[in-house]
């Protein structure tokens, strides 16, 4: 009874042992998998009457240097803007943030094999996915800089985003306010 | 290695694979990095419905300038008057918010050539997530000093001039384009016409909206009193011929909204503009045709900015 209990009892510990071995193993798979969650996405509207600029600092963002797949994650109603009105039209009238809450750009980093956290080095790589903004979803590429400084990486990209191909209309009324073309600036460091 | 070990083993494996597809990542992140609490935004557009103030107030730092009209009825030689032009009376705001849950200003209305002070005060958002709120919640005090001139050779005390309204804004945005409140509103006269009359007035003001585009919207607002008093009637003659009680305010428009500004068009039986006179000594009636075209336009200013 008693050597049959232990025999049981050695069993389990070994299984024991191999599943956080496991468990170990598959942290450390994930060790590579950078994030953060002050992420900053800006843009900027320029027409002659005026110029208009908001920023979000609560985009976060996963990079995964195993396989070279991110994401980014933007709540639309985080981007502040100079102008409480500006702000809630932004929100109400044209990125209508209640039934598009968040825009997300998700996809794969080319030659991302290319980053190292070990070596600084400023690297140019092309990220290609698809972004979803105000429920429409286009296939975008995009050059973006990486830098690593001492185990820190920096995500730095200039887009150009047209609101026009996410189904974000501008009245005639107010083309000589806002620009169709924006310019998106995202600046990522990773934890 | 024991089969159990084994099949641990691959199922750790499997999951941690799994963990990096892209999807997961998005979903991870939309697990653990978005704000736990969501706020209503933009219910009206304006600070008022019409007469009815609104939840809304501008944001910290902003400068708002109303001006409000209500042209003459259009029983009262609509077209003599010019369109009711020539009778218009007119009320005048300034308001500034120091904080984000404040406001206050002061105002001028043609009508008793009423002067006023008045702060709306935000106490409770809707939202919804981590926390849920039904409702926002917002009150409105003001108080009205009527400096006109009388020649009747009465003599009146200063304290006799003044008059209170309090409103409490109940407001809920139940979709993008369609709002509701309803606001409990309390108008008290230091002085009434007679001892028989209340010097304070209960009323349920009721509102909503329903937007029609992104920039205009249809608005309708009725406040009804509880305890309305009465004004004699007069004949041809000059003599009171009966009395009949204050009549309860309705109003329809459309709001219009274009960047920095929120015109508000409508048609209302209450000329007072300022709102003593609007909710408890109104004496237009739809049915008799007592009807005022009238418009709220407002212009804000950032004074302060947010960055």
């Amino acid at each position: 009874m008693d050597s049959r209990w232990r025999s049981q009892q050695l069993k389990n510990m070994k299984k024991t042992i191999f599943l956080s071995l496991s468990l170990v193993l598959s942290l450390a798979a994930s060790a590579q998998k950078l994030s953060t969650r002050s992420a900053e996405v800006s843009f900027f509207s320029a027409t002659p009457v005026e110029n208009i600029d908001a920023t979000n600092k609560q985009v976060s963002s996963i990079l995964n240097l195993e396989n070279g797949q991110f994401a980014f994650l933007v709540p639309i109603k985080a981007f502040q803007f100079e102008k409480a009105l500006m702000q809630e039209h932004f929100n109400e009238n044209y990125m209508e943030s209640d039934q598009f809450p968040t825009a997300n750009f998700t996809g794969e980093i080319a030659d991302y094999k290319l980053i190292s956290l070990e070596k600084d080095a400023k690297l140019t790589l092309t990220l290609a996915g698809t972004m979803t903004m105000h429920g429409v979803t286009k296939e975008i590429k995009q050059e973006v800089m990486i830098k690593v400084n001492g185990g820190k990486l920096n995500l730095k990209g200039d887009f150009i985003v047209l609101a026009s191909d996410y189904g974000v209309k501008i009245p005639t009324a107010k083309s000589d306010n806002i620009s169709n073309s924006l310019a998106v600036k995202v600046d990522a460091t990773y934890d | 290695m024991p089969l159990m070990t084994k099949l641990y083993f691959l199922l750790i494996l499997a999951l941690s694979l799994n963990l990096s597809a892209q999807d997961d990542l998005l979903a991870e992140l939309e697990a653990t990095s978005l704000p736990a609490t969501e706020y209503a935004f933009a219910t009206w557009k304006g600070t008022k419905v019409v007469n009815l103030q609104t939840n809304e107030m501008p944001g910290e730092g902003v400068l708002q300038y109303t001006i409000l009209h209500r042209f003459g009825a259009f029983n009262q030689d609509f077209v003599y008057n010019f369109f009711g032009l020539d009778n218009a009376l007119v009320r005048l705001t300034l308001d500034y918010s120091p904080k984000d849950w404040l406001n206050v200003g002061l105002g001028h209305t043609g009508f008793l050539k009423t002067y006023d002070a008045f702060a709306k005060y935000r106490l409770t958002r809707q939202s919804k997530g981590e926390k849920n709120m039904l409702v926002s919640i917002t009150g409105f005090s003001s108080v009205y000093y009527a400096n006109q001139k009388f020649n009747d050779n009465l003599e009146r005390a200063t304290n006799t001039r003044f008059s209170f309204v309090n409103e409490l804004i109940i407001a809920r945005k139940f979709t993008p384009n369609f709002s509701a409140q309803i606001v409990p509103t309390l108008v008290h006269f230091n002085l009434v016409e007679t001892p028989n009359d209340n010097n304070t007035v209960f009323a349920l003001g009721l509102a909503a909206r329903y937007k029609i585009t992104k920039m205009h919207a249809i608005t309708i607002e009725y406040v009804p009193q509880f305890n309305a008093n009465s004004f004699p009637e007069f004949g041809p003659s000059g003599a009171i011929t009966g009395a009949s009680d204050f009549t309860n305010a309705l109003s329809i428009g459309l709001d219009i909204e274009t960047g920095g500004h929120v015109f508000q068009l409508f048609v209302t039986n209450a000329q007072g503009v300022a709102e003593p006179y609007v909710f408890a000594q109104n004496q237009g009636s739809w049915l008799e045709g007592d009807l005022h075209f009238g418009f709220n336009i407002s212009r804000v200013f950032t004074i302060k900015k947010k960055k």
